[in-house]
């Protein structure tokens, strides 16, 4: 299923040369790989981030900085997604001692210092020089987000299942517990949170490369946590598909109400939100189920584990 | 690692890779937007067999982003009455004939809510860029200006705006940006030019203090008020930086109190600038003479009372500068607002005006084609006679205006002048 849904995307970019559909299908993929950055983090080792937007802006920084000084795309990234696991360790660390709602609010607190930070120390806007502009398509990184909207899929898989992941999952259940059997709290808490701030980096990078013009501060915006977090509590918390279903939902109905509802689109939303949340606490991929029946909590993880046999890793928040 | 697992990694890898690449395949697939552009004339000797008759659209689809809500709502509520008002003229009028079609046609806004919000700006202008726009029109702010530019460039549709003094976004070699409007090098002379033109020496506000927000927009003009100051014999006694969005200035209007600044230079975001001005009223201190670049352009202003009166303004445009057109638009907002047009509904009236008649002269509503009529531009409207430079930018006189007993007097250039210059103003 996962390889029709990436097969139906990458002919959509080779078919279609619609701006509107294009941009809807960038933002859905650079949101998706946001919010399944976030799901590591969030879902997987229960550590609730809201200052999640900063590593996205870190990596969206360094990248446009690099490659508009003349570095190759892909060494923009890399370094990008370096110098933002690297910060995230040395923030990790101290943060992480945080619990709770306490970590919580310690993370807003970054991502608002940094995001204000940057908007003094980067005033001006950022746009693409002119011979740039003009030779811009968008196929480029139509490509570029669905291939790292797809890359964050099988590393979720891979922690989801792997005894990283695990041991992650073990943490976000009963610290005291998993410590009491060998997982070290403090080691996995770190290792999701650098993780997820990498990928929220190379989502980060997608951004700066996709963007015409947009002012750098723009992307530490806490709007961008917060969109991630709904769209993972959308698809479903804690499962590696519900983050693309959780931004297509999102992206897509955004830009229908805006279109159909004009200024009450906001207020539609939010309702529709509630909605889901409500009624299907475990998010679409749990509307799914109950439609589509099966034990598994996500429908990628239990082709997959259904291939190996196995049934690690399912399970909802 | 399972096989499928493994197959996805591979996919993703190559997709990377492709999508890394100088991008030459991508440019094939996906020129459509260009090609619409260059398209549009027939080629080869086809044309002289059978002429194509071209299907007129039912109007002319200008699409206009302006922020009807948010921190600039103030200003975008002016622009949007001065695009519409100048539509229902043209249209009333008869509209606008294009030659390509031989008819003429009605002139169509499709205007939409940026919430003052450049990244909305952006998504926004990319939406209708995809779909059959003749033109884009800008909203209001140097921020929203300097976020839509780019993409106009991008989409090769050109873009008109007003409301926007930042010059640095004229100097980036774009092709398709007009803004018939002064620019911040204007504002800055004007400044000082209205002050030795107006105030006999010895009554002159030599101690100049300048409050900056931190953006592109304000680094440009605080550095041009210290430089012009400076040449037209003032001095920069304070230069105080800020966040905009910030809420307490307490600290640096205290810090320009013990400066003894004369003359309080600013160019505040609407929100900011009441915020300012309400905090200057409550620590009782105001300096003889107070200019408030985009903050004092929105009506409201005169709801500070006595903290806002005698700030002057710089927006481009009054109605009492009499050139032609301005009666009948003026008689329109009094009708629908009880008052004379507000100043920026003069700037965002003359761009339908300008973009109308380009479209007339091109005959055609392809971009290029309109894009050059609007740089050939020879015409007079309501806000003067406009002729583009090859940057954007139109030689014009800075009209300098100032907030008294609830309106708002024209004071520079004194020919024009509807009321002498109140001063000291505090």
């Amino acid at each position: 299923m996962w390889l029709s849904i990436l097969g139906v995307a990458v002919a959509l970019g080779v078919v279609t040369d619609d701006q509107r559909i294009m941009t809807i299908a960038i933002q859905t993929y650079i949101l998706a790989a946001l919010a399944s950055s976030w799901n590591i983090l969030g879902g997987f080792a229960g550590q609730i981030s809201l200052g999640h937007a900063a590593f996205f802006g870190l990596g969206a920084l360094v990248t446009r900085e690099m490659w508009l000084g003349g570095q190759p795309f892909p060494l923009s990234t890399l370094a990008a997604m370096v110098v933002t696991a690297v910060v995230a360790a040395i923030v990790g660390v101290p943060m992480l001692r945080f619990r709770d709602a306490y970590f919580s609010i310690g993370t807003l607190a970054l991502g608002v210092a940094v995001f204000l930070t940057i908007g003094n120390v980067r005033p001006g806007i950022s746009s693409l020089p002119v011979d740039a502009l003009r030779e811009y398509e968008f196929t480029g990184p139509y490509f570029l987000a669905l291939g790292v909207m797809a890359f964050t899929v099988p590393v979720s898989m891979w922690l989801k299942q792997g005894k990283l992941g695990l041991g992650m999952m073990a943490v976000r259940d009963d610290e005291e517990v998993a410590g009491a059997s060998g997982v070290s709290p403090l080691r996995h808490k770190l290792m999701a949170f650098v993780i997820s701030a990498a990928l929220a980096a190379l989502a980060g990078s997608v951004f700066a490369y996709f963007s015409i013009s947009y002012y750098p501060s723009f992307p530490f915006s806490v709007v961008w946590t917060f969109e991630a977090i709904l769209v993972v509590f959308i698809g479903g918390i804690g499962t590696t598909v519900g983050p693309l279903i959780g931004s297509a939902f999102f992206i897509v109905g955004r830009y229908a109400l805006a279109s159909n509802t004009e200024e009450f689109q906001v207020v539609l939303f939010g309702l529709l939100f509630i909605i889901v949340v409500l009624l299907l606490p475990g998010g679409l991929v749990e509307g799914w189920q109950r439609i589509f029946g099966g034990s598994a909590s996500d429908v990628v993880t239990r082709a997959m584990e259904t291939k190996t046999g196995e049934t690690k890793g399912k399970e909802l928040v | 690692m399972s096989k499928r697992t493994l197959l996805v990694l591979l996919a993703v890898v190559a997709m990377v890779l492709a999508a890394c690449g100088d991008g030459e395949e991508g440019a094939d697939t996906t020129g459509a937007g260009a090609a619409t552009t260059t398209t549009a004339e027939p080629v080869g000797e086809t044309t002289t067999t059978a002429e194509p008759v071209a299907e007129a659209p039912s109007s002319i689809v200008i699409g206009a982003v302006v922020p009807i809500t948010g921190a600039f709502a103030g200003g975008g509520a002016q622009v949007e009455r001065g695009y519409r008002y100048a539509v229902e003229a043209i249209n009333e009028a008869g509209g606008v004939a294009v030659e390509e079609f031989g008819v003429s046609l009605p002139l169509e806004l499709d205007l939409r809510d940026d919430a003052s919000d450049p990244n909305q700006t952006t998504s926004i202008m990319e939406e209708l860029g995809g779909g059959d726009i003749v033109a884009y029109l800008g909203g209001f702010g140097s921020p929203l200006h300097a976020a839509g530019t780019a993409i106009a460039e991008r989409n090769a549709i050109p873009y008109l705006g007003v409301a926007t003094a930042i010059q640095s976004l004229h100097e980036q070699g774009y092709r398709y940006y007009f803004s018939p409007f002064p620019k911040s090098p204007d504002v800055a002379l004007s400044t000082f030019e209205m002050l030795n033109g107006l105030l006999p020496e010895g009554e002159r506000p030599l101690r100049v203090g300048i409050f900056q927000e931190t953006t592109d927009w304000g680094e440009e003009l605080a550095a041009l008020w210290v430089s012009e100051a400076e040449s037209h014999g003032y001095e920069v006694v304070l230069h105080e930086e800020y966040a905009p969005g910030a809420t307490d200035f307490t600290d640096i209007i205290l810090r320009a109190q013990t400066a003894d600044v004369q003359a309080l230079l600013s160019l505040p975001t609407p929100p900011d600038g009441f915020a300012i001005y309400q905090q200057m009223g409550e620590l009782g201190w105001k300096p003889p003479f107070s200019m408030v670049v985009r903050a004092a352009d929105v009506p409201t202003w005169n709801d500070l009372g006595p903290a806002g009166e005698g700030v002057l303004f710089s927006a481009g445009w009054h109605p009492a500068l009499g050139f032609p057109g301005i009666e009948p638009m003026n008689e329109r907002h009094i009708e629908e607002e009880g008052r004379p047009a507000d100043p920026i509904v003069g700037g965002a009236y003359a761009l339908v005006q300008i973009l109308a008649d380009a479209i007339e002269r091109a005959g055609t509503l392809d971009h290029e084609a309109v894009r050059d009529a609007i740089a050939a531009t020879d015409m007079m409207t309501v806000v003067g006679p406009i002729t583009f430079r090859e940057d954007g930018t139109v030689p014009i006189t800075n009209p300098l205006m100032q907030r008294v007993g609830g309106g708002v007097e024209l004071v520079w250039p004194a020919e024009s002048a509807t009321a002498e210059l109140l001063y000291p103003a505090n």
